[in-house]
Formats: structure tokens, sequence, C-alpha cells
């Protein structure tokens, strides 16, 4: 008896263990995000963000051989106690323009939790929580509908996302 | 021109980058480690420590102008790599979990070593093109099992 795996729904998650004196520099993401919500332009690019990224592509590639291609990028800012609405980063009528995966990174967040829904077969509408804390980053493919939950109470939440092509 | 391995905290190789040959020179104009090193460390965001120089003419020890007094750290990188330190070399991905370090090839061989010569007849269909035998490593029976690779037309 065989096993042939046609397609698979992973979340891949971690921290993102920069060598020391390499950090993350989150204030400069967060002043990013700030600065792209309030001019509505697009993400600056960063040494920080690219720092991010190279590390995250890397990594997947070594462990996973996926070789991910950066699609796009968005900072978003979440208020105490917030729930954001249900997030696709498909479009439905032009999959050929939709990234393949979708990348959430904690970059300053406090009491944050990310519900991924996906299907099981016949069993519809499952879902899985999965808390995101500071440097940690969450990967799932960009056809499961997501939704992030703060219950925060007296901070601001940043969260980068990132979204991806693969070959 | 230099190329350089990026490694991880567990010495496996992320990345393999080219460095243009006046960013590896010293101020008399000597390839130095070192000063690639540097030159990586500032520009691509990764401790100089973790670029590691390696040369795309070694593989196995050998180097492919045939003066293997030339060969440097073993295997030329590649992603997924390991970094040894300690002797120097960079070890290509494990192909099986039974296969031992051969230090002298930089190689992995087998427990058993390495496959048997072919027998004649086999060698004679080979050539013949009408099969193409080969030995294939079994991992559950650690052994070389000869199998026929291609199915004659």
């Amino acid at each position: 008896m065989q096993k042939k795996v046609l397609t698979e729904q992973a979340l891949y998650f971690g921290d993102v263990s920069m060598p020391k004196g390499f950090e993350i520099n989150y204030y400069q993401l967060s002043h990013d995000t700030l600065q792209s919500n309030f001019t509505n332009e697009k993400f600056l690019f960063s040494r920080t963000w690219d720092m991010l990224n190279t590390y995250i592509r890397e990594h997947i590639n070594l462990k996973y051989t996926i070789k991910l291609i950066n699609k796009d990028t968005w900072g978003t800012i979440y208020k105490p106690l917030e729930i954001s609405t249900p997030l696709l980063n498909v479009d439905p009528v032009d999959l050929r323009n939709s990234p393949d995966y979708t990348l959430l990174y904690g970059v300053q967040v406090k009491d944050c939790s990310v519900r991924i829904h996906y299907d099981d077969n016949r069993r519809k509408g499952k879902s899985w929580d999965i808390p995101l804390t500071n440097n940690q980053f969450i990967m799932f493919p960009s056809t499961n509908l997501y939704y992030l939950t703060n219950t925060q109470k007296d901070s601001l939440n940043f969260v980068q996302t990132i979204t991806y092509d693969y070959t | 021109m230099a190329t350089f391995a990026k490694i991880s905290d567990s010495n496996q190789v992320l990345a393999v980058v080219i460095v243009s040959d006046s960013d590896t020179q010293n101020a008399e104009g000597v390839e130095e480690e070192s000063v690639g090193q540097a030159f990586l460390e500032k520009n691509n965001n990764w401790p100089a420590a973790m670029w590691i120089q390696t040369s795309y003419n070694t593989w196995q020890h050998t180097h492919s102008s045939g003066d293997n007094s030339k060969a440097f750290r073993g295997n030329y990188a590649s992603v997924g790599f390991t970094w040894d330190a300690d002797s120097e070399v960079f070890w290509p991905i494990k192909p099986f979990d039974s296969w031992v370090k051969h230090t002298e090839t930089a190689s992995w061989k087998s427990p058993i070593g390495d496959a048997p010569a072919l027998p004649s007849e086999k060698q004679t269909q080979n050539n013949a093109k009408s099969h193409a035998w080969g030995y294939q490593w079994n991992e559950t029976d650690k052994s070389w099992d000869l199998v026929d690779a291609v199915v004659p037309s």
C-alpha cells in the first residue's frame, strides 16, 4: 500500500531567531506601519524588513525546500479588544495574481491570537487557533480565511503581513 | 570573485553569495576572508563569523584544476550543507541515516562501502543500451540492490 500527498494545508510557525546583535528592530517596523497607515502609501522597504523577509525565505527553503517569492507586504495596527474582519488574501476571481502563502509576524503584540479556518475533506468550517507573540511568525496558505483577535487592554498591536508565491 | 556561504546558528548553509574581488581584498590587494566577511556583515545584515568562504572549484577534497593542494574546505557549499568548523569542511546532506562520514573525500559512504562493480553481463547490456543496470542503496536491508532503471523499448 502506498500514499501520495497531492496537496497539504500546512501551518508553519516559530520564532525569528536572528543572531545576537542582528535582532529585528520592532520599533522601525512599527514606525513604518504607522507612517504607511497615516499617509495611505505602500509600506516602506527598510533594512529591518529585509532582514525579516530574508530570514523567513532562507529558513523555509532550508527546512521545507519551499522557495518563496515576495508578493506584497503591509503593516496593520489593532486597537485594544479589536477583532479583525475575516481576512482572505486570495482574490477568488483573480487566482492567477493571488499569493500562495500569507505570513503574519508579531512586531509588537500582546494578547493576540489568529484563528485560521480550513476544510478537512467533507468536514467544512473547521478552525485552528494559534497565539501570535512578539517576534513570532505564522505562515499558512492564502486560501485559508483567518482573523485576528486582540484582547489587550491598553496598547496597540502591530502585525506585519507578507504574502508570497512559491516555486 | 569570491564565494561565501551564509550559515545558520546550527551551521547549516542558508545561502551562497558571490562577492567581487575588490570587496574581499585588503589594502595591499590581497584576498582575505575577513575582509569579505566584514563586507557581508555590513551589506547583508548577518554576522561576519557566519559567512564562510567556499570554493567553486572544490568537490570531495579535489580541485577542478587537478592540483588538489588548492582544494578548499572539502566541498563547494550549497544550501542544506553543514559547516564543520573543526575539520573545516562543508558536508553535503546525508543521503541515508546509516551512511557515515568519509573524511578523506569529504563525502558520505554507505556502512558497507561503495557499490560493487557491475557483473560483466549487466555491463554488456548497459553498453548495448538495452538496459540501465545500476546499484541502488537499500536503507532497510543496508545493502546495494541491483536494479534496472530502464525498461527496454
